[in-house]
Order: C-alpha cells, then sequence, then structure tokens
C-alpha cells in the first residue's frame, strides 16, 4: 500500500525532507524499517509517530493512504 | 484556534478584546501573552525563533484542549488561542490566549490551564536562530 509520511522539526532538518511517499508498504514495522534504512540517523532523536493525525503507542494496523508523520518533542508556546 | 504567519501583533490582539465584549455574559478576560525572549546560550543572544507546525493535528488537538477546559471550568464561555508559524523576532509575541468566563476565578484558572495544555499536547516546533545566524532546536520541558 502507498503511505505518506511527513517529517516535522528536527526530523524534518536530518531528513532533508518534510514528506516522503513510500510505496508497497506491507505494514508498519516494513514502514519503520524502510525509514530507518533511509535515514539511519533518525535513531539518535526522540520522537513520537502519530497515523492520520494521532498519536500511536503500539504498533498500528495500517491502511492504504493514511498519514504518518514523526513528532520529535513539542515546542509549542 | 489561529495559526498565523509571523509575530501576533497588538492589532490583533486588540481585535480579539473587541471580540471578546460581543459576549456580556461574560465579566472577565483573562490573557496570556507569550513572547519570544532574548536568551543567551554560549554567548550569543537569540534573535528570533522559527516556528514550525503540524497543523492539521493542531487544530484536532486544539478542539480537545477547549473541550477539556470547557468541561473543567463551567463557568468559561469562550477560549481563543493564536499561534505564530514562521519566524518571530525577540520582544515579538508568539502566542495570545484569552478565556473569557463569567467571573475572574474561572478566567484566570482556565487561561493557565491552557496555556500547560497547549505547551503539552498541541504540535509545533521551535527553533531558535542566533546573531550569528545559526540555530538550535527547544524542547518544552
Amino acid at each position: 500500500m502507498d503511505i505518506s509520511v511527513l517529517f516535522f522539526g528536527v526530523l524534518a532538518e536530518i531528513t532533508g525532507t518534510s514528506r516522503k511517499h513510500y510505496r508497497e508498504i506491507k505494514s508498519f514495522g516494513d514502514l519503520k524499517q524502510r525509514i530507518g534504512n533511509d535515514f539511519p540517523e533518525i535513531v539518535h532523536y526522540n520522537f513520537r509517530i502519530a497515523v492520520n493525525n494521532k498519536i500511536v503507542n503500539e504498533d498500528p494496523l495500517l491502511r492504504p493512504d493514511d498519514e504518518v508523520a514523526y513528532l520529535p518533542p513539542f515546542a509549542g508556546g | 484556534m489561529h495559526l498565523i504567519n509571523g509575530p501576533v501583533t497588538p492589532g490583533v490582539i486588540s481585535e480579539i478584546i473587541a471580540k471578546g465584549g460581543e459576549n456580556k455574559e461574560c465579566g472577565a478576560h483573562s490573557l496570556f501573552v507569550g513572547q519570544v525572549r532574548r536568551d543567551q546560550a554560549n554567548g550569543k543572544f537569540v534573535r528570533a525563533i522559527e516556528y514550525s507546525a503540524y497543523e492539521e493535528m493542531v487544530i484536532t488537538e486544539a478542539d480537545k484542549i477547549y473541550k477539556s477546559i470547557l468541561s473543567e471550568f463551567d463557568d468559561v464561555k469562550t477560549i481563543e488561542i493564536i499561534h505564530s508559524k514562521g519566524l518571530v523576532k525577540a520582544g515579538e509575541i508568539s502566542l495570545l490566549v484569552m478565556v473569557s468566563a463569567g467571573h475572574r476565578d474561572h478566567a484566570s484558572k482556565a487561561c493557565a490551564k491552557t496555556v500547560e495544555l497547549i505547551k503539552e499536547k498541541l504540535p509545533i516546533w521551535k527553533k531558535e536562530i542566533f546573531e550569528d545566524n545559526s540555530g538550535q532546536w527547544i524542547e518544552n520541558e
């Protein structure tokens, strides 16, 4: 399935992109592995993951065209 | 909830206060105005903060904040949040919260709680830009 991945804050800076499209994703684990392969430095940063605007704590079941976001610690205000 | 490009100007703040007057059940408006501080790190001063946001999620999370505050403080009538995105210079305003209530007790307590929830829940990021144009990402405590 196709999945859009968004990167924010310091993660957009280190990956050099704010949005990347992945094709033929089998599962969330598969997606995480592909992202880790593309951007190995990402493991050095703290982040949470949201799927379609909601933070997920466990590996979610992805559906085609879901939007996955990598969120560094928040800093509003 | 509004995300605006650049600083929250005194003109915008005046408009929000004027709009508060439309609700004549309210006897108190409590405001929080957040300003970019000219912090110093490693001998360099902060010139500005660059804000970025996951805008769709900011809107959904702000809606949850509104519901939470309105259920906790039953005297609160309205909540306005305006937050900057993009570049805001030191001394300029990046956040305005105005909570309007029947009386001052709930207005001030709910305003303080709203600011805490904004810092905890809204997917917004900031990078301090120093006078030599180097940068540093900041996290809320």
